[in-house]
């Protein structure tokens, strides 16, 4: 598939959402397990879009972890990523290995979709969820420049969504959500999906919430390219921010909203370059660092990854990285 | 990637970079400079954002046509005694420019990003000529035997320190690690002084070129480009095709809006150059070299920007000013300067290297490299969109083109 000249990185998650409609090729139920005690509808007008990012990013973490280790090496380049293109050939079991990733306790990370959801529901929003019927957004396809592939996978997937009955779409992963919102209408004809943003949704409406966060937090603020220069979300994060009673944001000094730095992970990049792109996260989060924050919040599945691996690259312990929509649901409880 | 070995080594390159402190040094210091200068700049000359989207509309008019306006500024450049010249390809520019300098010459030489794009200095040398780069950076670039990492800083990735060592060494003279800027500047100054009234030729570019005048703006803040221009008795700039807009208002909105972009908030010098220096005061006859050059010849090179003209989405890598601003946004740029470039950097350069230099395993290279953060496209005075352009480039690269 595709030419030769796409990097073979790209090419392994581009094949997983063409054959498994998901990046890391395993089952859709495996993605989907994270809803099952919020008992969401599995067919409504208004639907969550969880996307693959947040539901996999445990697995994620795996395979990285395994290509920035190969690529230090002097094995080369994208070694990980043929591996992870041939396991049945190789014999690798790729997937068990993600399994035990998620055994190992690592499930705690998909907290911020069902964060997510008890955000929505507070504020009179009852969204349905269509689980392992979701279909990939394919916005990878997209990035590698495999465009005919991505307006095959948009058309069946806008299939898929009417069929459930699909009206309004509010989904968290940014990604997703550019490619559902802006590049879905530019190959299927007469799209009528509404896409909505959650953060767009919950800064409307975010006089309906009395925030207070569990305890005092100096608070910094990562813009994902993707939200702040695709979609010119700049504001709603802030206002979030601002009206949690117990955050103080903090932001650097010139790399904020519109001129946020990348953390490194922007359109696949990572599983081209593991090596360089570890670097860019490290880049970033120093520069986040200067601010002094307990909490660096961000809202990108792949923006959290990279500064967590930034974070811990650096030695840095007392800061965590967190969703926006985990700081929102938090500051919900008390 | 079809030669995984060409990627591997791609890939060699920009790590080595991204773990060399000098070069990170360097950069972080320029990045941090820069945004200040022109936040200054902007905010001291608040009309330049607006002048920017005039500039826009002028590029988006004048590269279709390209072609014509090459030929007028030739015609017109020719009445005025001057010679133009349309070369079609790198190879043909190199040709034109041989055969006028021939051998054994001594030339001083202004920064131009086109003589690098077509290897202008080293062809000369290996004829037998002495070249002198006289900007500063470049001097500095061709004494380390380098390449520029920058369009308008070539020596961005080197520090003050090594600048230091380099200039003992060639000068014979020692300059202290720890010595002035200053010290390193009158340095060069003196090495340099008697190389322009030596020189046989003076080679230039050009940042933006009236068509309707044949005239050519060439911005600088050093004075070795006015030095180099008008003190050897010839004259040859070599000019990218994009350069050209209709008019001399047009020309004079492009030039403002590329200095201040390129942190020059009021450049020291901006030479204009229509024809070759000539005098009338003895009788009212006309006649050539009084005291700048005799002769002016000036080389249009299209080397596949007309091509490149013809991709809709593509063509706005020729709006490009050359202000270099998008490379201080760029996070990668920021880790291995030029070494995410070919002939020129970052996702421009992507797009340069597949459909001028049409080497489609660079392009595929350095396509990859670009995050599409946007970042750049936040910088740009004429909003080139690089993002839009490397998800083109991509699926050029990875589906073929179709007609």
């Amino acid at each position: 598939m595709g030419s030769d000249l796409v990097p073979s990185g790209l090419k392994y998650l581009a094949d997983n959402v063409i054959t498994k409609q998901n990046i890391l090729g395993v089952s859709k139920e495996q993605g989907a397990r994270w809803a099952r005690k919020l008992a969401l509808p599995p067919a409504a007008e208004t639907v969550f879009f969880a996307g693959c990012g947040y539901q996999f990013s445990p697995q994620l973490e795996v395979l990285m972890s395994l290509a920035r280790g190969t690529d230090k090496s002097v094995i080369g380049s994208e070694l990980p990523m043929r591996f992870a293109r041939f396991q049945k050939k190789l014999g690798l079991n790729l997937p068990g290995i993600y399994s035990n990733a998620l055994s190992s306790g690592a499930a705690v990370e998909v907290k911020p979709l069902e964060a997510a959801v008890k955000v929505l529901r507070k504020l009179g929003i009852q969204p349905g969820y269509l689980a392992e019927n979701e279909p990939c957004c394919g916005a990878t396809l997209y990035h590698a420049g495999l465009q005919s592939k991505f307006a095959e996978n948009a058309r069946k997937a806008y299939k898929t969504l009417k069929k459930a009955g699909v009206r309004q779409i509010i989904g968290v992963v940014p990604y997703c959500i550019h490619a559902l919102k802006t590049l879905f209408p530019l190959f299927i004809d007469g799209y009528d999906i509404e896409v909505k943003h959650f953060l767009e949704i919950v800064a409307e409406k975010i006089s309906l919430l009395k925030l207070r966060y569990p305890h005092p937090v100096r608070v910094t603020y990562h813009d994902p390219c993707q939200m702040v220069r695709y979609m010119n979300l700049v504001e709603e994060p802030r206002r979030i921010l601002r009206s949690i009673e117990g955050v103080n944001l903090v932001e650097p000094e010139w790399t904020h909203g519109e001129w946020a730095t990348c953390c490194g992970g922007g359109g696949g990049f990572e599983t081209v370059f593991p090596e360089l792109s570890e670097v860019l996260a490290v880049n970033r989060v120093n520069e986040l660092l200067e601010t002094k924050p307990n909490i660096i919040v961000t809202h990108c599945p792949g923006c959290i990854m990279q500064l967590k691996d930034g974070l811990r690259k650096l030695k840095v312990k007392n800061v965590e990285v967190l969703d926006l929509m985990e700081i929102v649901a938090a500051a919900m409880e008390t | 990637m079809k030669n995984n070995s060409d990627f591997k080594s791609y890939k060699k390159e920009i790590m080595g970079a991204a773990y060399n402190e000098r070069l990170r040094l360097a950069l972080s210091r320029a990045v941090k400079s820069f945004r200040a200068n022109v936040k200054n700049a902007l905010k001291k000359y608040p009309h330049t954002e607006k002048l920017a989207d005039e500039v826009l509309e002028i590029k988006k008019k004048a590269i279709p046509q390209m072609e014509k306006l090459a030929q007028q500024a030739v015609a017109v450049i020719e009445e005025n005694n001057g010679k133009g010249y349309i070369a079609r390809t790198a190879e043909e520019a190199l040709g034109i420019i041989s055969d006028l300098v021939g051998t054994k010459k001594l030339i001083v030489k202004g920064k131009s990003m086109t003589s690098e794009e077509i290897g202008l200095r080293e062809h000369l040398e290996e004829a037998g000529n002495e070249v002198y780069e006289t900007d500063l950076g470049e001097f500095i670039i061709q004494k380390m035997g380098s390449r520029p990492m920058h369009i308008l800083s070539p020596a961005i990735h080197v520090p003050r320190e090594d600048v230091a060592r380099l200039f003992s060494k060639i000068m014979g003279q020692e300059i202290a690690p720890d010595a002035e800027i200053a010290d390193m500047v009158a340095a060069a100054r003196e090495y340099l002084r008697d190389k322009y009234f030596r020189a046989d030729i003076g080679i230039s570019g050009a940042n933006v070129v009236a068509a309707e005048t044949g005239t050519l703006f060439i911005i600088e803040n050093e004075g070795n480009i006015r030095l180099a221009t008008s003190a050897p008795p010839v004259h040859i700039a070599l000019v990218g095709m994009e350069k050209l807009v209709p008019s001399l208002s047009d020309a004079f909105k492009v030039s403002e809006v590329t200095w201040r972009y390129a942190n020059y908030t009021i450049p020291s010098y901006v030479s204009m150059v229509s024809g070759p220096s000539k005098t009338g005061d003895i009788e009212k006859v006309t006649t050539y070299g009084a005291h700048g050059p005799r002769e002016f010849h000036v080389i249009f090179l299209d080397g596949g920007r007309t091509r490149l003209a013809k991709y809709p989405l593509l063509r706005q890598a020729l709006y490009c000013l050359r202000c270099g601003g998008c490379l201080y946004e760029c996070p990668v740029f920021a880790v291995t300067a030029g070494h995410f470039g070919d002939k020129y950097f970052t996702g421009i350069g992507a797009v340069w290297a597949a459909i001028v230099n049409q080497d489609l395993e660079k392009a595929a290279s350095l396509a990859y490299t670009c995050l599409t953060c946007g970042r750049c496209r936040q910088r740009c005075p004429v909003k080139i969109d690089v993002p839009e352009m490397i998800i083109e480039l991509r699926k050029l690269l990875a589906e073929g083109e179709k007609e």
